[in-house]
């Protein structure tokens, strides 16, 4: 049966591989250690003589290491969704939502990706727009493509991205479709209460997400130069795409800062730490754009005036460290650019206070005794 | 201006910060027994089952009292000397002077009148200290939350009197935790204690004097439901049960109950019948208390003395029936606190309550009620609507002629602001029922209500047990 609302109490606070213990950190360790493993395995092959991820890969059939990488965040996904529909499944927003990422990594994160060199193709990513996929956007990458998947890149990332989520609220593609939003709503699931609501953490949020925001379009813009200038100014060429993949340049750096380092080993390695959305908050200059068009959008949370009881699930389960308990007790409907719509706040709300709308229309829904809200 | 509140809950820090917000100057002092930080007392079962930390039931920042200048004191009051103004303390402390007080003492627990209410092993679920004891019998410890900081920081402050003092343990006696609780008392906390229980995998007692589950909230149809579902999580209820005492074993440990159907077995019981003001310390203090022990306040939360007000649960406020009597709500009790809080800075303000509305999450059943239900309204009629399939839901409209007075809905989300305004509207049946979906707050994806045509015949009153009489209609 559906129900709204949480089905039975949880024991979050009772389990200690979900907390900051030393079980969390040692998860914490295992995973940032399989990404410095997998990102500079070169690095490991000069000091220990060994390749594991590509042996491991090749051991089953997949071609590079990153088709296991593929593989295995598609079995996370899986696990995690498994785990998730049993605590969250009786409600319809998330049971639909789930699928829909599931759906999404295995056929366009992993399968697809791995089809199409089968038939000639050249692997391509369906599900990532720039500027979280970087490079969709570098000349030499849309050279490259077919003409249909250029166009689909540049107007997915430059005009459809930013509409629907003008319409939608930035939710479609962060919580439904993208594969980081996906792994952390799945596998993060378990550390969605550690994310910190702190008013110092939304004010480091709103500044590191721009910092990145600004170079991944420094960066875009310099390689673009170089692909017009580059050929006449080598020096130029050195410094922001690198004569060698091995090179330190504008290029290689932002693939080592923001693709490894910030997206995957703490983006992901500190999930049972820091809570599943350590990327996606504080770095992801996806996240940074759809959430500027999500202020003006016609998404919001609704908040049902003089109703809430200030219980706290709403804030807890915010994987954005959000406080929406300081929201719905000022009676206040809200959009916050962070927030990524994954309607767990709405979910957990034990009195329905809260519920996720698209909407030109503001509700009518301020303080019924016309009382000032009080706000710090 | 010195401003002096007693309490810390969300009457009190509502009223504080009202005051802050525009007297940056204004010395506030807050005294509170039970706790450092002001915490939502409505999520304890949550912070019970680990579903959440102590640290995540405060609404404010833990650094909010020094950033606006809030001092706190962890003392027991044990009276207020309105011709020196003063709040005296327990302890040892010396008396805080005030120009302005304000009283949000809140509620305490309604003791057992049962012989044996006081073992070891018998409790409530309303406090901190309560949610230290019930946590420690069924599960020997505190969640990896952790307890409250500085839990005891009151103890060499308080009384034998005080509902803030902790309990012994009796699986801590014993060695073993709670296997088979008991929960007296088929109301909000109690069904809360039991939900807890159920969450660590126990089949609690559940011991209801009426005939059905919250008889002052519900109709047999909707209770009978609600009971069902109880009973699918493995909650033994026991319907029209009267308990009649108490029984411990030799070493003092609770071992049974005594009800006049039968003795039943259990290791730790939770009585959750029912609140009252906590204004006992109150009684050599000259301010006018009324017989059930709430604060006696004018409209704009004046108490008898000059100089004094009184908020939230502790307050015997004016009721949309006229009826005067404290209202035991999380929500009202802010509302007043910010009333409170403008009295506190000299405005002039009034608390209105207006439509009586409520709402409940009863296990995994939401519940939504609005304007006259279980009231005995003259002429009552109602309309009741019982969905079976995707979403489970009932929908009862009660009806006084053909006007509609209230709303009993479970199961589904509804804005009871809009039906607070149909009511106000005094609308018709039929038209209520073409806008009902207006007024639906459901999630997304969730299928809306259909009302089947023709739909369900009216059906005569409800009777309710617990309210004698017919009441009239005052909206």
């Amino acid at each position: 049966m559906d129900q709204q609302g949480q089905n039975g109490l949880l024991s979050t606070y009772r389990e200690g591989w979900r907390t900051r213990s030393w079980l969390g950190i040692a998860i914490s360790v295992s995973l940032i250690l399989f990404y410095v493993v997998l990102y500079w395995e070169h690095k490991v092959e000069e000091f220990f003589g060994t390749t594991p991820l590509t042996a491991a890969s090749e051991a089953v059939g997949l071609r590079n290491r990153w088709y296991l990488y593929g593989f295995l965040y598609s079995v996370a996904i899986i696990g995690g969704a498994i785990y998730y529909l049993r605590r969250h499944g009786n409600s319809r927003y998330n049971r639909f939502r789930i699928s829909v990422n599931v759906v999404i990594q295995v056929a366009l994160g992993f399968s697809l990706p791995f089809i199409m060199p089968l038939f000639g193709g050249k692997e391509f990513y369906f599900s990532y727009f720039w500027p979280l996929k970087y490079d969709y956007l570098y000349p030499q990458t849309l050279a490259d493509l077919p003409l249909y998947l250029a166009l689909y890149t540049i107007v997915g990332s430059l005009i459809a991205a930013p509409i629907l989520a003008v319409l939608y609220g930035k939710r479609w593609y962060c919580s439904w479709i993208c594969g980081c939003g996906g792994l952390a709503n799945t596998f993060g699931d378990p550390w969605r209460h550690l994310t910190s609501k702190s008013t110092k953490s939304w004010r480091f949020e709103q500044i590191s997400i721009h910092i990145v925001l600004f170079i991944a379009i420094a960066t875009t813009f310099l390689i673009g130069l170089d692909w017009l200038i580059g050929k006449d100014h080598p020096t130029f060429h050195r410094i922001v795409a690198g004569n060698d993949w091995r090179d330190w340049s504008v290029k290689s750096f932002y693939g080592f800062a923001v693709g490894a380092v910030l997206a995957g080993v703490i983006g992901t390695g500190l999930y049972p730490l820091l809570g599943p959305r350590v990327w996606c908050r504080n770095f992801c200059p996806m996240a940074a754009i759809l959430g500027w068009v999500q202020k003006v959008g016609r998404y919001r949370i609704r908040v049902k005036p003089d109703m809430c009881i200030s219980c706290g699930n709403c804030s807890t389960y915010c994987e954005m460290g959000i406080d929406v308990r300081s929201y719905a007790q000022s009676n206040e409907s809200f959009t916050r650019a962070s927030c990524v719509g994954c309607g767990m706040c709405a979910h957990m709300c034990p009195r329905g206070v809260l519920k996720l709308e698209n909407s030109w229309q503001v509700a009518d829904d301020k303080d019924r005794q016309n009382l000032s809200v009080v706000n710090f | 201006m010195q401003i002096v509140i007693i309490g810390n809950g969300v009457a009190g820090i509502e009223a504080a910060l009202a005051v802050r917000e525009r007297e940056p100057e204004w010395p506030i002092t807050l005294v509170s027994e039970e706790s450092d930080h002001f915490f939502s007392r409505t999520a304890l079962m949550w912070v019970f089952s680990g579903q959440m930390s102590h640290r995540d039931i405060e609404p404010l920042e833990r650094d909010a009292y020094a950033r606006l200048g809030f001092k706190r004191v962890r003392a027991r009051a044990t009276g207020v000397d309105v011709g020196a103004k003063q709040v005296l303390l327990a302890g040892g402390h010396a008396p805080i002077a005030y120009d302005r007080l304000l009283i949000t003492c809140g509620s305490r627990p309604r003791p057992g009148p049962w012989p044996g209410s006081d073992h070891r092993g018998v409790g409530h679920f309303v406090t901190l200290q309560d949610l230290s004891w019930y946590e420690r019998e069924v599960h020997g410890e505190a969640g990896r939350g952790g307890d409250p900081p500085r839990a005891e920081a009151h103890l060499s402050a308080s009384s034998d009197d005080s509902p803030y003092r902790f309990r012994e343990v009796s699986s801590a006696r014993r060695g073993s935790v709670a296997r088979q609780p008991a929960v007296i008392g088929g109301g909000l906390i109690g069904i809360e204690a039991i939900e807890v229980a159920v969450a660590a995998a126990l089949r609690p007692h559940f011991f209801i004097r009426e005939e059905w589950f919250w008889p002052i909230a519900l109709d047999p149809r909707e209770a009978t439901w609600i009971s069902g579902r109880l009973a699918e999580h493995g909650v033994q209820v026991h319907l029209q049960h009267d308990v009649e005492s108490i029984e411990a074993d030799s070493d003092g440990n609770v071992c049974a109950i005594q009800t006049d159907q039968g003795t039943y077995e259990t290791d730790c019981v939770v009585i959750a019948i029912g609140v009252m003001p906590n204004t006992q310390w109150l009684a050599d203090s000259s301010l006018a208390i009324d017989s059930r022990g709430g604060i006696v306040v004018d409209e704009g939360l004046q108490t008898s003395a000059p100089d004094v007000f009184a908020a939230g649960d502790c307050a015997a406020v004016r009721w949309f029936d006229g009826t005067e009597r404290p209202e035991q709500l999380w929500y009202t009790a802010r509302d007043q606190g910010r009333v409170a809080g403008r009295r506190l800075l000299g405005d002039a303000a009034r608390y209105d309550r207006g439509i009586w509305y409520n709402s409940a999450k009863l296990m995994d059943v939401e519940y939504t009620t609005v304007g006259l239900v279980n009231w005995n309204v003259e002429r009552e009629q109602n309309w009741f609507l019982e969905e079976i399939g995707r979403v489970r839901s009932t929908t009862r409209i009660v009806l006084q002629d053909d006007r509609v007075v209230g709303f009993n809905l479970l199961g589904r989300r509804w804005d009871h602001s809009v039906l607070v305004r149909w009511l106000e509207q005094r609308r018709r049946l039929d038209w209520v029922l073409r806008h009902l979906h207006e007024a639906a707050f459901d999630t997304e994806f969730v299928p809306p209500l259909r009302i089947p045509k023709p739909g369900p015949r009216l059906d005569g009153p409800a009777p309710n047990p617990m309210i004698p009489g017919p009441t009239k209609v005052p909206f």
